[in-house]
């Protein structure tokens, strides 16, 4: 059994469903991507992962480490594992992002984690995600740059050390040497701490410094491609509309059926 | 958070129209606006001795009913439900021996202070000041005791700012107060720890008269930090307090002042002045935690050229309390600096009205203010109005507002929620992390701590309530 498994998710929100009919297996210590044009449902699937209260699963389900999470408070889901790197990280005016991450590492521990033991991970965190130390002490994602939120969502992820992170678009917004920051920090821990990923993205770019080896194409609802990283080649030569196509001309016919009948 | 629309500079401000004179309100007409006013001058010491002084208020007293103010319809403070005849004064004192109230050993944090002086019901129950000051010539004492030993500084100072005429519990408080606290920093004292004065409420049946008068000599620098507490009483009780505040040239105060009136059925009608003098600055917190209706008017007046102050405010009403907040930034002569800076949260069916009033007098000229209310709505019935209006009579200025209504952000929630904290927890980080701001700003951690300990405390007691709000929205 893999570690997340979802099985045949479907999902709806404000009478449209948008998942519909999900499977996929994440492991630890895999790399995957998820790709798929706007309004394909990644960011609907990586909020359903955390049990965003705004999505409705209508069938299906999800698991983690074999213990069905479907309907699981999300701080539990972060409790057991997961880490969702958010596309529009939420400013909290008035909590240091030091602070926050000290009751976000507490909330999973029995004891508080020791204030040298919290120093040494965050010094570490810091140098990998080459940010400032000073950075920390700013209040979490309030006034940030773009890019400094996308930072500080991996320098969380660095901390809490999740078995399974789903990456919602983080490179979106980004320049290149953030981009790369970021990308080379999911690498790393990858290899240092076997974190497994899904990587959700629009675009091919990040995957130039991620190497994926599951790609996985979603399209209106329903993974419609899988295969290896040269499915990214294809996606980039080819695009979208081409692969739609192939797929089948039905798939985009199903889903307007489906939302007359909704 | 829905941003409110700024008004900015002096001539759409000159337009709010809120410093006219007073309009005569009959029950049933509320379009007049026009209700609460800066009192920005001479009060009604002016040479009268403390007897003369009593003896009018107590006339004016006699012939007042007690006050309803109303405000163009939507809002009303009574006092109609205060069963006044019923309360006791106890100028004497309750208790018997000496000892702090439980209620403020419990409340106070242990740490280093200049000095403490509590009053319970009517009296004066404990007095403690560092000998090392004593002997440097600060005086903190009861204002009884004042009057007796430093009466050239009472005949002075006291209630040069206060009026005792506007309503009936003003005209009360001047006539039957009794105990009360003095403090006097002598001219360039320096004196890093802050002084306590606590005002207490035991018992049910209580009408608490309470006069606070502070001097800072010039150029001293010194810490204020007010109590008003009271137990978890059943049945009502009243705290009518009068406290002023006087900073000569180049003194240098941060006040502040932790209000929670308990679960009992608590009136609490004060007036409270600080005048800043000559190149003088003063940074004021009150934090305004509870009480079942707490009518405030609060003036920080600049009074000399080159004063600056740092007006700020926190206010967390729950449950059925009513909550009236006045707050003057007032500038009466240039150049001038404010900045007024305050929260306020409701839960429950609690209301609260918040108006900022920023007014720059004649020949306040090179005054720069500004005024921000932030206000946070915890649950459907709760309800927060926050009003600001400006009143500019110089040209050279800039005066302007703004501000922000919101309520719980439930993107943040699930944002914390995915990072492993439960969602009360995500709610308590949202609340304080929203008052934050004033309470780092305080740079005194004691204090900064009794204050956050009492909003995670009405936080946890409004957690159904909260829970309720957010799974209807």
């Amino acid at each position: 059994m893999a570690d997340l498994e979802i099985k045949d998710l479907h999902v709806r929100t404000e009478d449209r469903e948008i998942l519909r009919g999900v499977d996929l297996e994440i492991n630890r210590g895999e790399i995957h991507a998820l790709m798929g044009p706007n309004g394909s449902g990644k960011s609907t699937l990586a909020n359903t992962l955390l049990g965003h209260p705004s999505y409705e699963v209508t069938e299906g389900s999800i698991s983690f480490k074999g213990v069905d999470i479907t309907e699981a408070e999300p701080h539990e889901r972060a409790k057991a594992g997961l880490f969702l790197a958010f596309q529009y990280p939420v400013s909290i005016p008035g909590v240091s992002v030091a602070n926050f991450l000290r009751m976000a590492i507490n909330a999973k521990r029995e004891e508080p984690i020791q204030v040298k033991e919290f120093r040494t991970q965050l010094q570490h965190a810091v140098e990998l995600l080459d940010v400032d130390r000073a950075f920390t002490s700013r209040h979490l994602n309030d006034g940030f740059s773009g890019g400094e939120k996308k930072r500080a969502e991996i320098l969380q992820m660095a901390m809490l050390a999740p078995d399974v992170a789903i990456l919602d678009e983080t490179d979106s917004g980004l320049d290149i040497d953030a981009l790369r920051t970021v990308a080379e920090g999911v690498q790393r821990l990858h290899d240092e701490q076997g974190l497994g990923a899904l990587i959700i993205t629009h675009y091919q770019r990040i995957l130039h410094y991620v190497k994926p080896q599951f790609v996985h194409i979603l399209m209106d609802g329903r993974i419609v491609l899988e295969g290896g990283v040269e499915l990214v080649e294809r996606l980039e030569r080819e695009g979208y509309d081409q692969i739609r196509q192939e797929v089948g001309a039905g798939t985009a016919g199903a889903v307007a059926a489906g939302d007359a009948g909704a | 958070m829905t941003p409110v629309p700024e008004r900015a500079g002096a001539s759409t401000a000159a337009a709010a129209g809120n410093g006219s004179a007073p309009v005569a309100v009959k029950a049933g007409r509320h379009r007049e606006a026009t209700l609460y006013h800066a009192l920005a001058g001479a009060g009604a010491g002016d040479g009268r001795t403390l007897a003369e002084l009593r003896a009018a208020a107590r006339a004016t007293y006699d012939a007042l009913e007690l006050p309803v103010w109303r405000r163009s319809g939507f809002w009303s403070t009574s006092l109609q439900d205060l069963d006044l005849e019923a309360l006791q004064t106890h100028p004497d004192g309750l208790r018997d021996g000496s000892g702090e109230p439980e209620v403020v050993t419990r409340t106070l944090p242990e740490r280093p202070r200049a000095g403490r002086i509590v009053q319970s019901a009517g009296a004066v129950v404990h007095v403690e000041l560092d000998p090392g000051l004593a002997q440097a010539g600060v005086i903190l004492c009861s204002l009884e005791d004042a009057f007796r030993d430093h009466a050239e500084l009472l005949a002075e100072w006291f209630s040069k700012r206060l009026t005792i005429d506007r309503h009936k519990l003003e005209a009360a408080n001047a006539a039957f107060w009794s105990g009360g606290a003095f403090l006097h920093v002598p001219a360039g004292m320096v004196v890093e720890e802050p002084f306590e004065i606590v005002y207490a409420i035991e018992t049910a049946g209580i009408a608490q008269y309470a006069r606070t008068l502070v001097l800072g000599g010039p150029t001293s620098e010194f810490r204020v930090h007010e109590y008003d507490l009271a137990e978890d009483f059943e049945g009502q009780a009243l705290h009518a307090g009068a406290f002023e505040l006087y900073l000569q040239d180049g003194a240098r105060c941060r006040l502040a002042q932790v209000q929670d009136w308990g679960r009992g059925e608590v009136y609490d009608v004060s007036t409270r002045v600080v005048a800043v003098g000559r190149d003088a600055y003063c940074h004021w917190l009150p934090s305004l935690l509870g009480g079942h209706l707490v009518r405030q008017h609060l003036e920080l007046a600049v009074t000399e050229p080159g004063g600056d102050m740092a007006f700020r405010g926190v206010f967390f009403a729950e449950e059925q309390e009513h909550l009236d907040v006045f707050a003057v930034d007032l500038h009466e002569t240039g150049p001038s600096g404010g900045d007024v800076h305050w929260r306020g949260a409701a839960t429950g069916a609690a209301r609260a009205s918040f108006e900022g009033l920023i007014q720059i007098d004649p020949g306040a000229q090179k005054t720069h203010t500004y005024l921000q209310i932030h206000s946070m709505m915890l649950s459907p019935r709760a309800r927060i109005d926050a009003i600001p209006s400006v009143l500019v009579s110089a040209d050279d200025v800039s005066a302007s507002h703004g501000g922000t209504v919101g309520e719980l952000d439930e993107t943040a929630i699930f944002y914390m929620q995915s990072r492993g904290l439960d969602r009360p927890t995500a709610v308590r980080v949202i609340v304080e992390g929203f008052f934050e701001p004033l309470l780092s700003e305080l740079a005194d951690e004691p204090l900064a701590e009794v204050v956050r300990g009492k909003v995670a405390a009405k936080l946890a007691a409004a957690r159904e309530d909260i829970e309720a709000y957010a799974t209807s929205r």
